[in-house]
């Protein structure tokens, strides 16, 4: 199996409210192909942060992240962009779905970008709603859906370019028990298919369902 | 789906985007009034003093014509030289004085025109025959003056001139025949006025205005150039002033210089608000929405996808802003020209408001640039939101 991320004592340290916060400290870890590795740990002990560093969204105050072979330091801006459009799937706990566009046209939204014909994106839209379950939902906004169902969709969304990794914040912070369960096996079968999977969370659940589990704790790994 | 999107979001908060609309296309009308109105009424002059063809003014040294009451004499022997010129086609006098109509015992005041029939630019005929050279008996009636005397073709009427206020006596009478209607191209709104041979208005003027015109209008000849003959003229001719067109052009262009500096001085502020406008809503959704736009950067949307959305909302909002501004103020413009084109002395033919297709495509895209500098910052902004910690910031 390949590594899909590599870090190697990999620091964050930022400065908030006049104070030096050190939310990631000294991580090295690696993440197989095909893995399904779950980050937990209570709040502030740097697992939203590791997963940001993972997805090229901030860079490490120091030590290296290697993405698909690839050292993420000093890549510049256009090249981090494209590889996250391309190879990186992400799901946030708020869904961030755009409320304006409707459940098909926010799937669209990563092929557009990635210059994929009109047809072409909408084919694959019915298709990635389908597998979410959500093809009778295509036609509605993001306001018209329950938790859910967003969250289904924004998973749909991060499938949309065939990425080679899927990076979820709190996937199941902000539904109920009910939603969180379908969201969990949403993800167990994303695993089964083949997806390397990295989840932050604080759902026992999930964190049971994933192969692997770090736990983290004032920036380290802790077990 | 870009323009969709952009729509969409646009309409997320419908009262907000249409007040602002609103504002942008007071903005745009202000700017589009303005415009009109900076070249309107020189474009407007320039069309009317070239409406009848004659392009040079001969009048009394140092004077416009209508400007003075100033006269020329011995206008026989100067309309003679003139004709001689080479390059002069047809050679004019015209002679502006006042004379009285008597009618059915009534005085009705009336500006007088002594033309010289056959080579005039004043007046248009509409109905009925043109006055002949030699014609003492005729007269041509303009639409206010014929009204106001109720009077129509083959109609008599008696004009006084020199009419002595006190005893009511006048000391040149004349009974004179309607032979047609004419248009004055020169008039103001309602100006009663009436053309007569230039012998007859010599006359009514008294010894005063033996052999005397006001001005004379000269017709360059076919294929000559206008410059040449005017700097001929010139020098054959230093106790007049020959004014061409354009002299006359930019006279009036000094005179109402104060024109063009309120209307730049108003067209700037429009495109100041436009841009403070568009700026601040932009900035206000964009704030709003950071956390959105940070998710969409994360995902892999790049900064000019970001920059793009931003700037073409901004450009939304003008362009639409921009049409309502138009029809708003060529509405407007139309409404202050009736108002401005009432003061009295002004030619009715005159407008102050005149489209200019240059100017209005120059103002049109200095109008769009506008809508694309206002997105610019609010744009850049959104793009260059650090994505990380906007979403720990945007986290529950």
């Amino acid at each position: 199996m390949r590594p899909v991320i590599v870090a190697t004592n990999v620091a964050k340290r930022y400065h908030l409210d006049g104070q030096d916060v050190h939310a990631v400290r000294d991580v090295s870890l690696a993440v197989l192909q095909g893995e399904y590795l779950a980050v937990v740990g209570p709040s502030g002990s740097g697992k939203s942060t590791l997963l940001t560093l993972f997805g090229g969204l901030d860079q490490p105050t120091s030590g290296a992240i290697a993405l698909l072979g690839r050292p993420l330091q000093g890549m510049p801006d256009r090249a981090l962009t494209r590889l996250r459009l391309e190879k990186i799937g992400f799901v946030f706990q708020r869904f961030h779905l755009l409320p304006v566009l409707t459940a098909r046209e926010n799937v669209e939204l990563p092929m557009a970008e990635a210059g994929l014909s009109r047809g072409a994106r909408n084919a694959r839209a019915r298709e990635l709603l389908d597998y979410v379950g959500m093809s009778h939902r295509l036609a509605h906004r993001a306001t018209q859906l329950s938790g859910g169902e967003m969250q289904r969709i924004a998973i749909a969304r991060a499938l949309a370019n065939r990425p080679e990794l899927l990076l979820a914040d709190e996937p199941t912070g902000e539904l109920d028990a009910a939603t969180g369960r379908e969201i969990l096996s949403l993800f167990r079968r994303l695993h089964v298919d083949g997806m390397t999977l990295v989840v932050v969370t604080h759902d026992d659940r999930l964190a049971a369902d994933a192969q692997r589990v770090i736990h983290m704790l004032d920036g380290r790994v802790v077990g | 789906m870009t323009w969709q999107w952009a729509v969409r979001d646009l309409m997320r908060h419908r009262t907000r985007t249409a007040l602002s609309l609103l504002g942008v296309a007071i903005a745009t009308a202000l700017l589009f009034d303005m415009v009109l109105l900076s070249g309107g009424i020189e474009r407007s002059f320039g069309q009317l003093l070239l409406s009848r063809g004659f392009q040079l003014r001969v009048s009394p040294r140092g004077t416009l014509p209508f400007d003075t009451e100033a006269t020329m004499d011995s206008v026989t022997q100067l309309v003679a030289a003139l004709r001689r010129e080479p390059g002069v086609a047809q050679v004019g006098a015209v002679l502006g004085t006042s004379a009285f109509a008597i009618r059915a015992g009534r005085l009705t005041p009336l500006v007088v025109y002594g033309v010289t029939p056959e080579a005039q630019g004043i007046y248009q005929l509409d109905r009925g025959a043109d006055l002949s050279a030699t014609d003492t008996a005729g007269v041509l009636v303009g639409a206010p003056a014929a009204v106001r005397l109720r009077i129509g073709i083959g109609d008599t009427i008696r004009l006084a001139g020199r009419l002595d206020p006190r005893i009511a006596t006048a000391a040149t009478e004349r009974r004179v025949t309607v032979r047609g209607t004419v248009r004055f191209v020169y008039d103001a709104k309602d100006q009663p006025s009436i053309a007569v041979a230039l012998p007859l208005a010599q006359r009514l003027t008294g010894k005063d205005g033996k052999n005397r015109a006001s001005f004379l209008m000269v017709r360059v000849a076919d294929g000559v150039a206008t410059d040449s003959v005017t700097a001929r003229l010139r020098i054959s001719h230093p106790a007049t002033s020959i004014n061409s067109i354009a002299d006359m052009m930019a006279q009036f262009r000094l005179r109402l210089s104060y024109f063009r500096q309120l209307s730049l001085i108003l067209g700037s502020i429009a495109l100041i608000v436009t841009v403070l406008l568009v700026g601040t809503l932009l900035a206000i959704a964009v704030n709003e929405r950071i956390g959105e736009i940070a998710a969409l950067r994360a995902i892999g949307v790049s900064r000019l996808t970001v920059l793009r959305q931003i700037v073409l909302e901004g450009m939304l909002l003008t362009i639409v802003g921009g049409i309502l501004g138009v029809l708003l103020g060529a509405a407007t413009a139309k409404w202050l020209d009736s108002i401005l084109t009432s003061f009295p002395g002004l030619p009715a033919a005159i407008s102050f408001f005149v489209a200019d297709a240059g100017q209005l495509t120059f103002a049109g895209i200095t109008l769009l640039l506008t809508g694309l500098l206002a997105g610019v910052f609010p744009a850049w902004r959104a793009a260059s939101t650090p994505i990380a910690a906007t979403l720990r910031s945007d986290a529950p």
